[in-house]
């Protein structure tokens, strides 16, 4: 019977293969924080596209949305990978480079909406007020518009983080390094699965759990009914500055 | 001043205003009056173009406002406003929603902008809010920032919104205080209200609107105490 057959012997063996796995980490996490800041940026050109009037804007950033979506995260990769980079370059780049412009373009689609969202969820008053003062519909939005409504897009946003952090773990298809990567080679090599997987997820659980815990102090530093006296120091706090 | 000739606004198939005529003249104060829905604000909102004109031209200072060769951010630095809901950037103290324009729109220097603030905040008689966040404030302090914010970009007209629509009576006097101060001091001021005692106090003129037409003007004298209209007759005994 191997069920539930975990040989504490084992974490000996794993722990042999520590470099792997804290390898893993590093391209985990890099790959993570990187395609979330290039798919933030990306975002909030698509997510204002959808705001915008005109159709040339609006089209292109309501199928680019649709097609990321509504298409498997895994298709994609090996659609980049595979397809699109050799037909682009002739050759592969790596699986670091398909990866990041696979996670960014997909989570720039989820972002996408979340910023679209936010921003339509900010009362029509304000934009009235602003553009009744003289300022252009660009200084409305990122002085008044925007920094009111990143505020609510703050816990939908720390989401997607997380999600694409597991979501990375997709990228073994196209033998990214990760950590998924390390507990599969360990598996292989000892031909052991219990504990190898159960270390990579304890892995990606603390990961998350260090994210959480970083989303929830950005939530609390950002949330309407907190008044600081000095929030301008906050370095990343400049989109507010008047 | 303000100069409107045949203004119509429609909202899809629902005319709003139905050909409105009529000229302010500078340092004029002009109440505008009548029943819910009759086009009082849409009328006021269609001077600074927050709503976009069907039909017919406004001029401000003989500058056309719907030309689309005109840039409506130049003649908004002209024309101040205040909401009936206050609309004050929450986000921000209440000496950066009065400096924020001023600086970012007229490149006022930060120091001259904050020195104009604090003027204004005095006018206001709020000086010692000016690092209070709008929602630590009453109703009536939220709307006299409105309008020292209004007042940063030194504007030559002033439209109110029904601005003391949305305040607890007994912060309505507080705010008109406010008003009968900036009118004495000769501004401009198009003002949509229910406060008839107001109108009759401070107004030149008085428009009463009713289903989108301009139905009767003069003197707050001829139109509250001499009404020839049917309709404005009506409305008044409703409300006095």
């Amino acid at each position: 019977m191997d069920f539930l057959d975990i040989r504490w012997d084992m974490w000996g063996i794993i722990w042999n293969y520590r470099e792997l796995f804290i390898r893993g980490i590093g391209i985990t996490v890099s790959l993570t924080l990187i395609s979330y800041l290039l798919g933030l940026i990306l975002g909030l050109f698509v997510g204002m596209g959808k705001l915008s009037k005109r159709k040339w804007i609006y089209y292109p950033c309501k199928y680019y949305v649709d097609f990321f979506r509504g298409t498997p995260l895994l298709v994609q990769i090996l659609l980049i990978h595979t397809a699109l980079i050799p037909g682009i370059f002739g050759h592969s780049l790596g699986y670091f480079t398909s990866g990041v412009i696979a996670l960014s373009l997909n989570s720039a689609a989820y972002n996408a909406e979340i910023i679209r969202a936010g921003i339509q969820s900010i009362e029509k008053g304000q934009m009235e007020a602003a553009r009744s003062l003289g300022m252009t519909t660009v200084i409305a939005m990122k002085n008044i518009i925007l920094p009111q409504a990143f505020r609510r897009m703050v816990p939908p946003l720390g989401n997607e983080l997380i999600a694409l952090l597991k979501d990375s773990s997709l990228l073994m298809v196209i033998a990214a390094n990760d950590i998924l990567f390390a507990g599969k080679v360990v598996a292989g090599a000892t031909l052991r699965f219990w504990e190898p997987y159960i270390m990579v997820a304890i892995l990606y659980l603390c990961l998350t759990f260090i994210l959480g815990k970083v989303i929830s102090y950005v939530e609390r530093r950002f949330s309407n009914s907190y008044i600081p006296m000095q929030r301008r120091s906050l370095l990343f706090f400049s989109l507010r500055r008047s | 001043m303000i100069k409107v000739q045949g203004l119509v606004k429609s909202f899809g198939k629902l005319e709003v205003l139905k050909g409105i005529d009529y000229e302010v003249k500078e340092k004029e104060i002009i109440c505008v009056i009548g029943p819910s829905g009759s086009g009082k604000s849409t009328f006021l909102r269609c001077i600074n173009l927050l709503e976009e004109i069907t039909a017919g031209e406004v001029f401000i200072d003989g500058v056309k406002v719907n030309d689309p060769k005109t840039d409506i951010n130049e003649i908004r630095k002209e024309v101040g406003m205040v909401f009936q809901q206050f609309n004050l950037f929450p986000h921000m103290r209440v000496i950066d929603n009065i400096t924020i324009a001023p600086k970012k729109i007229r490149k006022m220097a930060a120091a001259d902008a904050e020195n104009l603030a604090h003027q204004l905040l005095e006018k206001v008689g709020l000086a010692d809010k000016a690092n209070a966040y709008p929602e630590q404030l009453s109703g009536g302090q939220m709307q006299r920032v409105a309008i020292a914010r209004a007042l940063a970009m030194q504007p030559k007209i002033m439209l109110f919104d029904e601005p003391t629509s949305a305040l607890d009576p007994e912060m309505v006097n507080e705010v008109l205080d406010v008003m009968k101060q900036l009118a004495h001091e000769g501004m401009t001021m198009v003002v949509v209200t229910h406060e008839m005692g107001f109108a009759k106090e401070m107004g030149d003129r008085v428009l009463f609107m009713d289903g989108g037409y301009l139905v009767e003007e003069g003197t707050p004298d001829q139109v509250f105490n001499a009404p020839k209209n049917e309709r404005t007759k009506a409305f008044l005994s409703k409300v006095l």
